[in-house]
């Protein structure tokens, strides 16, 4: 605790001068390379902004070969819609295709069907169409915050967005190609390549019931627009609820299969513990695993950043956003006495259960570092627990999050 | 699936039907549209239309990675195997991990992602990676 409050009061000098030298007109020198500290536990959090990828604006640069985008924290306070141009970016493998030509692009259908499919774009657009809102939020959203730390993309809060999806039911292309008796699973491929040859191609499954499920859809539009290539234009899949391992980009090839995908994205990777809510000891080993699957409620606020000073009132203002995971939210509480008290929050427009949706409310005070806790309690009835879970993939974070505010 | 009713396959049969109408649509949406009545969706070259959107072909340009794994010892073993698939910060920016876990995943970028690195050349690596600033500073 005494490091903490020392690392927070150098910090509030830091801010104090800064803003009294921006107060002051005084010019700041100029940063060649600005950078966001995403606060990972242990350290080496700090990355640079950059604007230099094709139809991105700011964005925090994980790596850029193959590009790892994370969204700042702080676009999340303006709308529950994340903009096209700030939803975070993720891919595996480093063979991504610059050009598409869309009257050359075909999505292929095919395996245990009746009748293989070769869909042109302008087919596609003409097929019934859906449009709903759904978080799009990475397995490994958080990974950086694990403890003890766990490799892969060291991810903060933001490997995640929500959009307005406009696509077509995946159900839909299914039955025009004709789904033979005895279909399992449906395989989803991509134009995304690996870079060596003989490693796996990025290929995700999901069952026969599931890929039907009339929710299940293939999107050619992102809140009103053609998605961004790195978001996967021309046409991507979304698994409204589920992890966006499963919303394969660049969407090319559908393969209904009449056995379980033995692949290696399905079989190895993105595997969780089955153990109840995928926790379990740091350092366990060889514990039964499964593929990642739905989603789990969670909360953030957005409204002040961490660390930020507030002039000391009885209570302030508060707000963020929330999502119910695999259905919509039911109710985000706020806390400032470490989960004793909790207080009720109200909730924005809800603008579809699987997005993201506003909550505003007040908490009370002290002087000094308040931590503010927020809860999400999605519409099952499962609130978000206290207490960090552990996997050795970092995966499926899911507790209850605080951003420490001073009140000076 | 469960064994199907006729009356489910016959119902089946029209749907898909009427679906497949869509998808195919007329003969003459099947051409270009540069000679069409002025009723039918226009796309403008490299682009397709329908019901009111349209896909663009995009051409894009991805930024170059040009930063490398910083000088050290056996700084030129990592930067000619690692570089090709994914850029150094990757690496360096992991948390403080043992070496076994950093042997761990160096085997899996040899094993499974099939990164062409000969077995001799692993230890030079493995010294790398467990000696980058971040892994020493936790030390």
């Amino acid at each position: 605790m005494d490091s903490l409050n020392a690392w927070l009061a150098s910090r509030t000098s830091r801010r104090r001068l800064l803003g009294a030298a921006a107060a002051a007109g005084v010019a700041v020198p100029a940063i060649a390379q600005q950078l966001v500290d995403l606060r990972l536990p242990g350290g080496n959090g700090e990355r640079p902004l950059t604007g230099a990828f094709p139809g991105k604006g700011s964005m925090i640069l994980q790596r850029t070969h193959p590009p790892l985008l994370e969204t700042p924290m702080a676009v999340f306070d303006q709308s529950v819609f994340t903009p096209n141009d700030r939803f975070f970016v993720r891919w595996h493998w480093a063979d991504i295709p610059t050009t598409i030509d869309v009257e050359q692009f075909r999505l292929k259908v095919f395996g245990h069907v009746d009748r293989p499919l070769s869909i042109s774009l302008a087919q596609l657009l003409r097929l019934p169409r859906v449009e709903l809102a759904a978080v799009n939020q990475c397995s490994g959203n958080s990974r950086g915050l694990f403890q003890p730390r766990v490799p892969g993309a060291q991810w903060g809060h933001g490997a995640m967005g929500n959009a307005k999806w406009l696509g077509v039911r995946l159900r839909d292309v299914l039955d025009l190609a004709g789904v033979k008796a005895g279909a399992v699973q449906v395989r989803f491929g991509a134009l995304d390549k690996p870079a060596v040859p003989g490693a796996p191609d990025f290929e995700k499954a999901l069952a026969i019931d599931h890929a039907r499920d009339g929710e299940v859809m293939i999107a050619f539009g992102m809140n009103g627009e053609q998605l961004p290539l790195l978001n996967g234009f021309p046409c991507r899949l979304v698994v409204p609820g589920w992890y966006s391992t499963y919303w394969v980009k660049m969407l090319d090839t559908i393969e209904v299969l009449p056995a379980a995908d033995a692949g290696y994205w399905m079989q190895k990777a993105y595997k969780i513990p089955t153990a109840p809510h995928a926790d379990v000891t740091p350092g366990a080993k060889d514990f039964p695993t499964e593929p990642i699957n739905r989603m789990i409620p969670r909360s953030w606020m957005t409204s002040l950043p961490e660390g930020q000073v507030v002039a000391l009132e009885p209570s302030i203002p508060v707000g963020g956003i929330a999502m119910g995971g695999d259905c919509g939210v039911a109710k985000v509480d706020v806390s400032s006495d470490g989960g004793r008290t909790w207080y009720r929050t109200t909730l924005g427009p809800d603008e579809g259960r699987y997005g993201f949706r506003r909550w505003d409310g007040r908490v009370p005070v002290r002087r000094g570092a308040n931590a503010i806790l927020t809860r999400c309690w999605n519409t099952k009835g499962v609130a978000q627990p206290m207490r960090p879970i552990w996997n050795p993939g970092g995966f499926m974070r899911g507790n209850i999050e605080t951003t420490t505010i001073v009140a000076a | 699936m469960k064994s199907l009713s006729a009356g489910w396959i016959a119902g089946g049969v029209i749907g898909i039907a009427a679906i497949a109408l869509v998808v195919v649509g007329s003969p003459g949406s099947r051409t270009r549209p540069a000679a069409t009545p002025a009723m039918a969706p226009v796309a403008a070259p490299g682009s397709v239309a329908a019901n009111g959107f349209t896909l663009a072909s995009t051409s894009v340009v991805l930024p170059a990675e040009a930063a490398t794994f910083p000088a050290g010892p056996h700084a030129d073993a990592v930067n000619a195997h690692c570089t090709a698939c994914h850029s150094a910060s990757m690496a360096l920016t992991q948390p403080a991990l043992s070496a076994d876990q950093w042997k761990a995943t160096v085997t899996k970028m040899r094993e499974v992602y099939k990164a062409p690195i000969a077995e001799q050349d692993v230890p030079a690596i493995l010294e790398y990676l467990t000696a980058m600033p971040a892994q020493r500073a936790a030390r």
